[in-house]
This record gives C-alpha cells, sequence and structure tokens, in this order.
C-alpha cells in the first residue's frame, strides 16, 4: 500500500523535477549577452564590452553612485570616438583581468600594470601613466626616512597584483646593502592596507607613485611618501591575448588624445603630474 | 561621509534585500521540490538530487558564481551580474533548503499519510491538507536559518560587481580613504533586515499556535 501511494507521488513528482529542470536554464536566457570578439564582430554587433573598477582612486572610483576618475573620464571621450556603442560593467579588481581572457569583456579599461606574466593571457594598450612603486609610511614615523630603513620592517600590499610581483626587486636592493624584506602582508584592495598601516599593523605600503601621491594629498595628516622601490612600471589597458585589432584601435584613440593635448589635461587633473615621455609600447622585464 | 555616501549604502540595501528576496522566494519551493523528490525515492529524479545537493553544499558560494559568470559565456551562454548572481543564491540555498525539508518530511509519520489516502483524499489534497502544514512548522526555524546565512552571504555578489551593502560602503571608503563609517552604517542596516525576518518568523509560529488553540 504505501510502494503504491509513492508511486503515484512520483508522478506529481516527475512534473516536479522537469519544471525544477525548465526553471533553472530559463534564468539565463533573460540575461545579456557575452563573447571575446575581434574588432570586426565588435563593430557588427555594434558594441564593445568594457569593464571598470570602482574602488581604484584616482583611475576609477565611484563617488555620489556615478563612475568617475581618470580611466571613466577617457571611456567618455572613447563614446564619442568609437563608431559603435560602449557597455560599461563596473566589477572589483578580483575579476577583471579573468573576465578579459575568458572574454566576457572585451577591455579591461583599468590601470593594469603591464609585467611578463600578464602579458601570457593578456595584451596591453600603450602605458596611460607612470606606476613606478613608492612607498607610503605613517606621517611622522622617524624610523624609515630612505628605502634602506624597510630592512625588516612589515609591508602590506594588494594580493594578487604586479606590486606584490615586484617585491622581490626590492629584496635585491635591500640584499645588497645587507638587509632583507620582512613580513608581506596582502590585502584584497587598497583601502585596507592603507587603514592597517594607519593602524600599526603594517610599517609601509608599496603602490604606483600616482595611487600614494593622490593617498597623501588627501591624508596629509595620516601618510607620508617615500622613495621609489622599483625600476620603470607602466599600467595600461588589458585586452585579450592576440586580439591586436583591438588593441591597435584603442591605441589609435590614446595617441589622438595625447597629441590633443586631452591626456596630459585629463593626467594633470587626476594624477596632479602629465606624463609627457611615456613610451608607445613597453617591454616589461619582470 | 555625505548624504549621497548614505544613499548609496541604501541603495545597497535594497539589492542586499531584493536579491535575497529573490533567492529566497525560489530557493525554498525548489528546495520543497528536490526534497519531496528525495523522500519520494522518485526514480532518476531522486539520486540526481542527492548529487546536486552534495555537489552544491560543498562548493562556495564566491567559486560557483565565479565559474557561472566567466564560464557560461565561454560556451555561449550569455550572462549578466544580477543574474549570475540569482542563479548562484538560488543554486546554493535550494540545495540547503532540500535538507531542511527533508528533515521534516523524514519525521513526518505516515501513518497520517496512510489514513489520509484511507479515507479517499487524493495525492495533491493530501501533500496540501496534511503534509505541508505539519512541515512547514518543522521545518521553519530551520529555514528562516537558511535565509538569514543568505542575506549576509550577498556581500560575495561583489565580486561579479553587484553593488550590495557592503560593496557600496566599500566603494565609499575607497573615495574617501576613511573605510569605518561606511562600515558602520553597513553594520547597522543588516540587523533590522534579519530582525525582520526572525519577526516573521515568530508571527507565524504564533498565528499557528492561535490556529492549533481554536481547533
Amino acid at each position: 500500500m504505501t510502494t503504491s501511494s509513492l508511486a503515484r507521488f512520483s508522478s506529481i513528482s516527475r512534473r516536479l523535477a522537469l519544471a525544477l529542470l525548465a526553471a533553472q536554464f530559463a534564468a539565463p536566457m533573460l540575461a545579456g549577452k557575452a563573447q571575446a570578439a575581434t574588432l570586426d564582430e565588435i563593430k557588427k554587433r555594434g558594441y564593445l564590452n568594457v569593464a571598470t573598477e570602482d574602488d581604484f582612486r584616482p583611475f576609477e572610483f565611484v563617488k555620489d553612485g556615478k563612475p568617475t576618475g581618470f580611466d571613466n573620464e577617457l571611456l567618455e571621450d572613447l563614446r564619442k570616438f568609437a563608431p559603435f556603442e560602449i557597455k560599461q560593467d563596473i566589477i572589483p579588481w578580483t575579476g577583471l583581468l579573468a573576465g578579459v581572457s575568458t572574454g566576457k569583456y572585451d577591455v579591461a579599461l583599468t590601470a593594469a600594470i603591464i609585467t611578463k606574466e600578464r602579458k601570457q593571457s593578456l595584451d596591453f594598450t600603450s602605458p596611460i601613466a607612470d606606476a613606478t612603486h613608492y612607498y607610503v609610511k605613517r606621517k611622522g614615523d622617524a624610523s624609515i626616512s630612505a628605502v634602506k630603513d624597510l630592512n625588516g620592517k612589515t609591508v602590506g600590499v594588494q594580493a594578487g597584483s604586479a606590486l606584490l610581483a615586484r617585491l622581490p626587486e626590492l629584496d635585491a636592493t635591500l640584499k645588497k646593502g645587507g638587509g632583507a624584506l620582512g613580513k608581506i602582508v596582502e590585502y584584497t584592495s587598497y583601502p585596507e592596507a592603507y587603514q592597517d598601516l594607519a593602524l600599526g599593523r603594517t610599517d609601509y605600503v608599496v603602490n604606483t607613485v600616482i595611487n600614494l601621491k593622490t593617498l597623501v594629498a588627501e591624508k596629509p595628516a595620516a601618510f607620508e611618501l617615500g622613495q621609489a622601490v622599483s625600476g620603470k612600471s607602466f599600467p595600461a589597458w588589458a585586452v585579450a591575448k592576440g586580439n591586436t585589432e583591438l588593441q591597435a584601435f584603442l591605441n589609435e584613440f590614446i595617441a589622438k588624445e595625447k597629441a590633443s593635448g586631452r591626456f596630459a589635461e585629463l593626467q594633470k587633473k587626476w594624477f596632479g603630474d602629465s606624463f609627457p615621455d611615456l613610451p608607445v609600447a613597453f617591454e616589461p622585464e619582470f | 561621509m555625505s548624504g549621497g555616501d548614505i544613499a548609496a549604502i541604501l541603495g545597497g540595501a535594497v539589492v542586499t534585500v531584493t536579491l535575497s528576496l529573490i533567492g529566497i522566494l525560489i530557493g525554498l519551493p525548489i528546495g520543497l521540490g528536490f526534497a519531496l523528490l528525495r523522500w519520494a525515492n522518485a526514480p532518476i529524479a531522486a539520486p540526481t538530487v542527492t548529487v546536486y545537493v552534495s555537489i552544491l553544499r560543498a562548493t562556495p558560494l564566491v567559486t560557483l558564481l565565479l565559474l557561472l559568470f566567466f564560464a557560461l559565456p565561454n560556451i555561449g551562454v550569455p550572462i549578466n551580474p544580477i543574474s549570475a548572481a540569482i542563479i548562484a543564491l538560488v543554486m546554493n540555498t535550494s540545495a540547503f533548503n532540500c535538507e531542511v525539508w527533508r528533515a521534516a518530511l523524514m519525521s513526518f509519520p505516515k501513518d497520517q499519510y496512510e489514513a489520509a489516502q484511507s479515507v479517499g483524499m487524493g495525492a495533491s489534497l493530501r501533500f496540501r491538507r496534511i503534509v505541508l502544514p505539519q512541515i512547514v512548522r518543522v521545518s521553519l526555524p530551520g529555514l528562516v536559518n537558511e535565509m538569514s546565512l543568505l542575506i549576509k552571504v550577498t556581500p560575495v555578489l561583489a565580486v561579479v560587481g553587484v553593488v550590495d551593502i557592503t560593496r557600496a560602503a566599500v566603494r565609499i571608503g575607497a573615495e574617501t580613504y576613511e573605510p569605518l563609517p561606511p562600515f558602520l552604517v553597513a553594520v547597522s542596516i543588516y540587523a533590522p533586515i534579519v530582525f525582520a525576518l526572525v519577526s516573521l518568523q515568530r508571527w507565524i509560529e504564533r498565528r499557528q499556535v492561535a490556529a492549533e488553540a481554536a481547533a
């Protein structure tokens, strides 16, 4: 008797199972688009998928609910320049480069530092700024006054960043003076790293000169800019490896912005400095 | 922090509540459906559900979400951040809900079911009148617990660009270089949301007790 009742029940169950299955597959259909695309395909479908960051002041950040910063202003110019529409998604750094290499986004319009490792899965546009690595310390910390004083001190840096990857260069510099790199603390993003520096959990934070200058200008009572801890380094926008036509298109846009003086104007506005000697292409050593 | 910043966090609260509610409203019946399939030992479906639930309970939500968001476009299925977030939440919570519902079904006395059968009730009537009211009461604390976990796991959705309460707070901290005030505001918003949910649970439980007293 129990068996027969359960058998009847299972006929309802089967219908239910089908409905559930359908529900799980129907949901994605509601969504938009995506697929890695060449410049021709982008022109044909009429839009470019751009991803930017949301907490990377001064390059990209959100103020009063609106994206702003150096890259976002350039993006506005790019909208006028491009013969196609531009769709922008604002996502955290974590998934940004992965989004481009998997083809979810056509370009990461952010300050991604050009590194050897990244060049294996991505191609980069012309550099958009100088990203020489500097350190920042707590205001009034007398124990640090030069790079050699960083010996053995605890450093805060973003996980998965080019800055982290290049710390061995600082270690080599310190070793020449008989010292060594201290403990490394990794953070998901820089605001937390700065907070921990202010709290005294780390002794210095390494980031690019532009990011740190902006920080120190905003919080002069808390932080003080140190010296360079790396050789040449440049950030650029990233496209999928081998997407050379799109790379060339973006480079053409950057060259036009440089020629018109708009690039220098935006650099001055957001970085406090313009970088007139940026290379058109950069081959990283690290 | 400016008024605009507070508004941004409240906007994040709308996203958190909306996505949690959608996740709960879709995940709850799917979980029940899964539990019934297993309870009824439906051929093919029951073992499939068992495997599904085991895999989903073993997969961190953030990993599942990144996989959906980046892998689906690769195989030609377009997906935007919000749909990816909803699907990941539903897949995750339905697996946990399934187990809560199943626990209630397992403790359900089968003789009641057979008694209902013997007075000639059909399968769907039996389910609606006899089984469902009793398993809802048993499952409610576990389900509400899972729902409150779901609300608090929504910051994970930020990895694909969904701006919930916490992400809105992170953005403000990144702009002002003062992360503590926005985080304090964020924390103070989660508490009333979860409290509202728990109050709803208490209200339903009180109503059930009152209904029983009346019967």
